[in-house]
């Protein structure tokens, strides 16, 4: 018997894990361009400042790599640990880009970031630039492997269910890496992780700016930040309508869970809500504001396209919950036997082995084999339920994210235009605004990985193994101990990054300061920024 | 015979790009569009301090003059 609360808690200790660890992930995607960009100024113009720049951000980028890396290192081995049947299941697949991850963080990205720290006197400038471009292409590379292997979760392509070996064979790795779930997934994570480091330089700068500190420092770091910010946040609103098409195609329940759609809509165009308070159990929306005509044009990309609901979806899941439970019985006569009808009975549902092991929750002492003609309809209807996700959480992580999303757009563009006009200390609203808004993408994240991973239950790979069947057989106790010990740990990186990060970036940069009587404005030259002439002169 | 070792490897970079962008377009488009606009994001950031650096001297030439 499967107990469901050792499922829970390996769930809870998996997400808590992966949440945890996602808080390092998109500074350091983002930082490590942002810091391309820097030194590639400093190799073009020779101006020692842009070295300084890239020193001083790259520091706080070391800290943040290394708390990143040791968080992320648990979790591979916990698909073994706690995972055991998933990984028994997609092992042969899931393990390919998650080997080819490991290599790339470990061996290239690692090499490269070392080399960055400690090259800068051992190395030409071209060579150090080289080497500062593939640290950034290796920490991006490195997200890449991840979410083909998660993409494959979402929609899983590249392998075939083998019933000799009872786990998925991998087919094709072209299939696997070009997956449009995931390649889209890449590119808005990635750029989101634009969003977020370009909002950090951003926000420590106008923090400098506003305590008038390291001013040529922080209005060249702020210039730099809003401009790389404000196209990498118009391309991740961008980037995530192409993944919520990707749903529209793929995952059609995870998309009626964000969108809060109960009932099939009906054609021309269905509204977007934009508030609700979603009821799973009276299956509706309490107190919704909608905006007509918007939904359907921007999933469907039409006018007159009906968007499955929620009964729909379940109703067309029933058929496929009853051919799935024939499938797992014939597949478990199979392995049993070897017996070539039960086989040829298993090839002619095997598409919905899947909904199968679902149905295993609900029959009777989890078995499928005791499920009578009387509990039949039951069974199918509760497994019909379970596929849908949490609709209140989809709902309300999806909003939050999309909101802030287009709250950054404003950000970043407000500051780039006073940058460009050099007025930025005219404006201390605008340096407030993005001093408070640093931690802010980085729970945006969290809450994108919450709409993808919530959005994928009850699957842990879509449409063929149920998440309740993926986990270990541990017991509660050793279950709760870990995921305490995790909390515990993990509560100390973040609080060792956080002490280092508000260390440092309160010590700045400390290199070249310019003489304290230029800073106040007594005299010109020492490269004192142009927009200063304006605020303090 | 520098010229042509460099104006070979430009166009061995040339034929890359283009090979790229003709299997990327096909096979993997979203991959190609970061590709392209990571570099446009990398060299927009760096021209604003370009810019930045254009401005600050036009600064400066005014401040001399007065």
């Amino acid at each position: 018997m499967i107990n469901p609360t050792v499922v829970e808690l390996s769930r809870l200790q998996f997400a808590l894990t992966a949440l945890y660890h996602f808080l390092f992930v998109p500074l350091t995607l983002g930082l490590s361009f942002i810091l391309a960009a820097m030194e590639t100024v400093y190799v073009i113009t020779g101006k020692p400042i842009y070295k300084d720049m890239t020193q001083f951000w790259g520091k706080l980028f070391g800290i943040n790599f290394a708390i990143g890396v040791a968080t992320g290192l648990t979790m591979e081995f916990e698909f073994g640990t706690n995972w055991s049947m998933y990984s028994h299941f997609v092992g042969d697949v899931f393990g390919t880009p998650l080997a080819i991850e490991g290599l790339m963080a470990f061996f290239m990205e690692s090499t490269f970031v070392g080399l960055m720290f400690f090259g800068w006197d051992r190395l030409s400038k071209p060579a150090h630039l080289a080497v500062t471009y593939l640290v950034a292409l290796g920490s991006n590379l490195s997200a890449l492997w991840i979410l083909v292997a998660n993409g494959f979760m979402q929609d899983p392509v590249g392998a075939t269910f083998d019933p000799n070996t009872m786990r998925m064979q991998f087919t094709d790795l072209g299939a696997l890496v070009f997956s449009q779930d995931a390649q889209a997934k890449f590119v808005h994570t990635s750029i989101a992780g634009f969003v977020t480091g370009a909002l950090f330089v951003m926000g420590i700068s106008a923090y400098y700016l506003l305590r008038r500190q390291h001013r040529d420092f922080a209005a060249r770091s702020f210039r730099m930040a809003a401009l790389f910010g404000v196209i990498a946040s118009l391309a991740v609103v961008t980037l995530g309508d192409a993944l919520g098409r990707m749903d529209y195609l793929v995952q059609r329940t995870k998309l009626a869970a964000i969108e809060g759609i109960w009932h099939t809509t009906t054609p021309p165009a269905a509204p977007w809500t934009i508030f609700a308070l979603p009821d799973q159990s009276a299956r509706k929306n309490i107190a919704a504001i909608e905006i007509p005509y918007v939904l359907t044009p921007l999933v469907t990309h039409s006018w007159n396209t009906a968007i499955p609901g929620i009964d729909s979806l379940e109703r067309e899941a029933k058929p496929k919950i009853v051919n799935g439970i024939q499938a797992a019985t014939a597949l478990k006569a199979y392995a049993g036997t070897k017996n070539p009808a039960a086989l040829a009975e298993f090839r002619k549902y095997q598409s919905d082995l899947g909904y199968g092991l679902l149905a295993q929750r609900y029959a009777p002492d989890q078995d499928l084999a005791k499920i009578t003609k009387a509990d039949l309809p039951g069974v199918v209807d509760r497994t019909a339920q379970a596929t849908i996700p949490n609709v209140f959480v989809e709902f309300w992580s999806f909003r939050i994210m999309v909101a802030f999303g287009f709250a950054f757009i404003a950000v970043f563009a407000f500051g780039a235009y006073y940058s460009l006009k050099n007025e930025l200390e005219e404006h201390p609203w605008m340096l407030k605004a993005a001093m408070w808004s640093i931690p802010l993408p980085v729970l945006v994240c969290e809450y994108g990985w919450i709409v993808a991973e919530n959005g994928r239950q009850p699957w842990s790979v879509y449409g063929w193994l149920p998440t309740f069947v993926s986990a270990s057989t541990h017991g509660v106790g050793y279950m709760v101990f870990s995921l305490v010990g995790f909390a515990l740990l993990y509560s100390l990186f973040i609080a060792a990054e956080l002490y280092l990060m508000f260390k440092y970036a309160r010590l700045g940069p400390g290199f070249r300061e310019a003489p304290a009587a230029a800073q106040a404005g007594a005299g010109p030259g020492l490269g004192r920024p142009g927009y200063a002439n304006k605020s303090w002169e | 015979m520098r010229h042509v070792i460099k104006m070979v490897a430009l166009g061995l970079i040339l034929a890359f790009a283009l090979l790229l962008a003709v299997v990327a377009g096909d096979y993997a488009p979203w991959y190609f569009a970061w590709l392209v606009g990571t570099t446009m994001i990398v060299l927009i950031a760096a021209s604003g301090a370009v810019l930045f650096e254009t401005q600050d001297a036009a600064r400066d030439r005014r401040r001399d003059n007065l």
